[in-house]
């Protein structure tokens, strides 16, 4: 799977989390009423849709790898995650909003106008923090809770006005939701798949077998590289090489190379190595795997 | 009901008493839903005061009755007012707004007639009412802000603790020219309740007028250059009021004889109080006044309800000798996904399970290759480009060059010879052997021949290319 392949399906699977987590929030802002109260209700309300949506993602990890038994684990890792993110996600969101209501702005004249939408978006934003971040807390991986919260900030903040400015366009405030979900989930997908990009250093390129054409981004400090599907680079349908075989690590922003298990040789430019810095377009061979470093 | 100060016996046989004659007003001096969140409680500040604008004591929890609302018109009941505390309201600092009136009547004299000499003008008694006031706020937390009006509304300062500041810009008011000269009081009452945006805390606007509202639609037969054709009521200067949770002070320079009634009432229903201008003992007390009704406030706790709303209409009342009186301001209760739909659809179900198929579908997505003919594949070039990225190897030589003739062309690259590598296909061991006519590299080590297995990666003059034959070499 290329690179854009990958954005593409992140994008949908972004897309689809918002479309599926959209008529569980609608079900439960109806039933608002009767929640004995706002604590309860807020976590709720987030924990469901946090959820619905970190399953979304936590499952695209396993679809872009194109390794199916990462899948239900993804799903449900992230689903967990999501509950959790969501439900201190909405609950921040919920003191922000009422934070900048109350405090800040309490003025009747433009409460329509400016108070709503600015606090609601914020409150978005909060929430899409939350939710963004939790895919980088399932993965175990700094940077991609950074790019996360990225996607989920900017997603929220638009997301947020979206749904403020399209109720005043469309009265009816179901469809301006279901809007402000896409926006979200489409800005959290695509953080994921753009920044995740710049912020790499580099592509392992698979040239062989089940995985050709697939595209491993560089973009932790430390990556393993073997058969388990638990691996950042997995390998599962490859011969002659262990379920650990090496690790890339980055160092002062250079890619290095180590072999894990020395018994089973890894050969770059056709030479063996334990452990070695990798050049652009170095060739490395893992067992029956070939995989060509590129930069794009 | 028990009962501690002899004030409070009074009022009690009031309340008992109907036939008796005695006016409540009640305001709400602050909403404070800060904790709504963890606890779900709201707490209220309430102020009750007399027909004198004199705060009433010793009124115990059952006298109060708090309701909520969506819209502001159809209420829900609290059933239990949860905490009660009288004497509790307490500022560090309160917020004031003097307004003055600056129309044509408050050039006259304090009986209404006609005058040139300036001393004996109500404004200038009104400036140094100004000036008493000032002298009196003796909280250096305390803001204050100057306004005043005639045909229009005209703001000096917002709210600011530069006292002197305020005392400079009194004598920027000045004589209105005859067009200017009307007074616009419930409208410019109604503008400044929007001065305090922002703010917290006790809100007050000190207004001084002789209390005549003579709007100029009306009396000068033109359109308002702001109001256009609005004519403002009394009403709409104490429900905006109300709503901002601000009470209005008036001190009243009308003639003793004919009190202004409607300057009165807009004091005294936003809880405040109806000074005379011409008693100076009065003035010099105004902000003890205040200080005393804060003090005075009734502070009651309720536990809010969850009816969905942007903002919250609470609505706090008391029975009174001559019916109930109320009030009703609101506080900032919207959610982060906003209202619910006003009726749920099973529609709603496509979207959820139309999500969740197209994330199966997705995982479906074609995991492995199938087995594809032998062919090379360009990944980059470094100077130039390849014509076709894909070509298969088909035939038992396959020509890699800049030639146009070439079975993989790479054109606008002068290191890349016309027929630069060949891959030759031999029948009987089934095997793919690239030799080199140029320099190239295999896997980035110098090669002239060499036999290929799948995943090979040959470089031709900064072009790299693939070799791909799953079938055979690749597993």
């Amino acid at each position: 799977m290329t690179t854009l392949a990958r954005r593409l399906i992140l994008l949908a699977i972004g897309l689809l989390s918002g479309l599926c987590a959209w008529p569980a929030a609608e079900l439960i802002l109806f039933l608002q009423a009767g929640f004995p109260s706002y604590l309860i209700f807020s976590v709720f309300l987030g924990a469901v849709t946090g959820g619905l949506m970190g399953a979304f993602f936590g499952a695209a990890e396993g679809i872009t790898s194109r390794v199916k038994s990462r899948i239900p684990t993804g799903l449900v890792l992230g689903a967990l995650v999501g509950l959790v993110g969501g439900g201190l996600g909405l609950l921040a969101g919920q003191a922000v909003l009422w934070l900048i209501g109350t405090l800040v702005m309490q003025s009747y004249a433009s409460f329509q106008r400016v108070v709503l939408p600015l606090s609601h978006a914020i409150g978005w934003a909060v929430l899409g923090v939350f939710v963004g971040a939790g895919e980088g807390v399932r993965a175990g991986s700094l940077k991609k809770i950074g790019i996360g919260i990225l996607g989920g900030m900017a997603g929220g903040l638009l997301g947020g006005f979206v749904l403020e400015y399209g109720r005043l366009l469309l009265p009816r405030a179901g469809i301006s939701r279901l809007f402000g979900f896409a926006v979200l989930g489409l800005a959290i997908g695509g953080f994921y798949g753009l920044i995740e990009r710049g912020m790499s250093f580099g592509i392992f390129r698979i040239l062989t077998g089940g995985l050709k054409g697939k595209e491993f981004l560089l973009n932790q400090r430390r990556m393993r590289l073997g058969r388990s599907p638990r691996n950042e680079i997995a390998l599962p349908s490859y011969e002659d090489l262990a379920d650990r075989q090496a690790q890339v690590r980055i160092r002062k922003g250079e890619v290095v190379l180590v072999n894990l298990e020395p018994r089973l040789p890894i050969l770059v430019n056709e030479q063996k190595i334990d452990e070695r810095r990798l050049r652009l377009g170095d060739v490395i061979r893992i067992g029956s795997a070939r995989i060509f470093y590129k930069y794009e | 009901m028990t009962l501690k100060h002899p004030r409070a016996l009074i009022l009690s046989l009031l309340l008992f008493f109907p036939g008796i004659g005695f006016a409540l007003n009640i305001s709400l001096a602050q909403i404070d839903a800060s904790r709504l969140l963890v606890t779900q409680n709201v707490r209220v500040y309430v102020s009750v005061t007399n027909d004198q604008g004199m705060p009433v004591q010793g009124l115990e929890k059952d006298a109060f009755k708090i309701a909520e609302s969506s819209d502001g018109v159809s209420f829900q009941e609290i059933p239990q007012i949860s905490v009660f505390i009288p004497n509790a309201g307490a500022v560090s600092g309160m917020t004031f707004l003097l307004l003055i009136d600056d129309s044509g009547s408050m050039y006259d004299t304090l009986d209404g007639r006609a005058t040139t000499d300036p001393s004996l003008m109500r404004i200038t008694h009104a400036k140094d009412a100004v000036r008493t006031l000032l002298a009196g706020m003796t909280n250096p937390a305390d803001r204050v802000g100057l306004a005043y009006f005639n045909t229009s509304y005209h703001l000096l300062s917002r709210p600011t603790t530069d006292r002197r500041g305020i005392d400079r810009l009194l004598d920027g008011i000045q004589r209105p020219a005859p067009d200017q000269a009307y007074t616009e009081l419930y409208a410019s009452l109604a503008l400044a309740a929007q001065e305090f945006a922002g703010i917290q805390g006790r809100k007050a606007i000190i207004v001084l007028s002789d209390g005549e509202n003579y709007p100029y639609v009306q009396h000068a037969g033109k359109t308002h250059p702001v109001f256009g054709n609005r004519i403002f009521t009394y009403t709409e200067s104490v429900t905006a009021n109300q709503e901002e949770g601000n009470t209005i002070y008036a001190v009243n320079f009308g003639t003793g004889s004919v009190p202004d009634k409607n300057l009165k009432d807009i004091a005294l229903q936003t809880g405040g109080k109806i000074f005379d201008a011409r008693n100076r003992d009065e003035l010099a007390g105004v902000y003890d006044t205040i200080h005393q009704q804060v003090a005075g406030e009734y502070l009651l706790t309720y536990r809010a309800t969850l009816i969905p709303a942007e903002k919250k209409y609470v609505r706090a009342s008391i029975t009174a000798p001559d019916g109930e009186v109320s009030v009703t301001r609101f506080y900032f209760a919207s959610t982060v996904f906003g209202l619910p739909l006003s009726r749920l659809t099973l529609l709603l179900v496509i979207p959820f399970v139309l999500a969740i198929l197209l994330l199966w579908g997705l995982s479906l997505l074609r995991l492995e290759r199938k087995d594809e003919p032998a062919r090379l594949e360009v990944l980059q070039t470094q100077v130039g480009h390849a014509v076709t990225r894909v070509v298969p190897l088909t035939t038992a030589k396959t020509v890699i060059g800049g030639s146009t003739k070439a079975d993989l062309t790479i054109v606008g690259a002068p290191q890349v010879k016309e027929q630069h590598a060949t891959i030759l296909f031999d029948q009987k061991t089934k095997s793919y052997t690239v030799v080199g006519t140029g320099d190239i590299l295999v896997n980035n080590q110098p090669v002239k021949t060499r036999t290929l297995e799948s995943g090979d990666v040959i470089d031709v003059g900064g072009a790299v290319i693939v070799f791909d034959d799953e079938k055979k070499g690749g597993k």
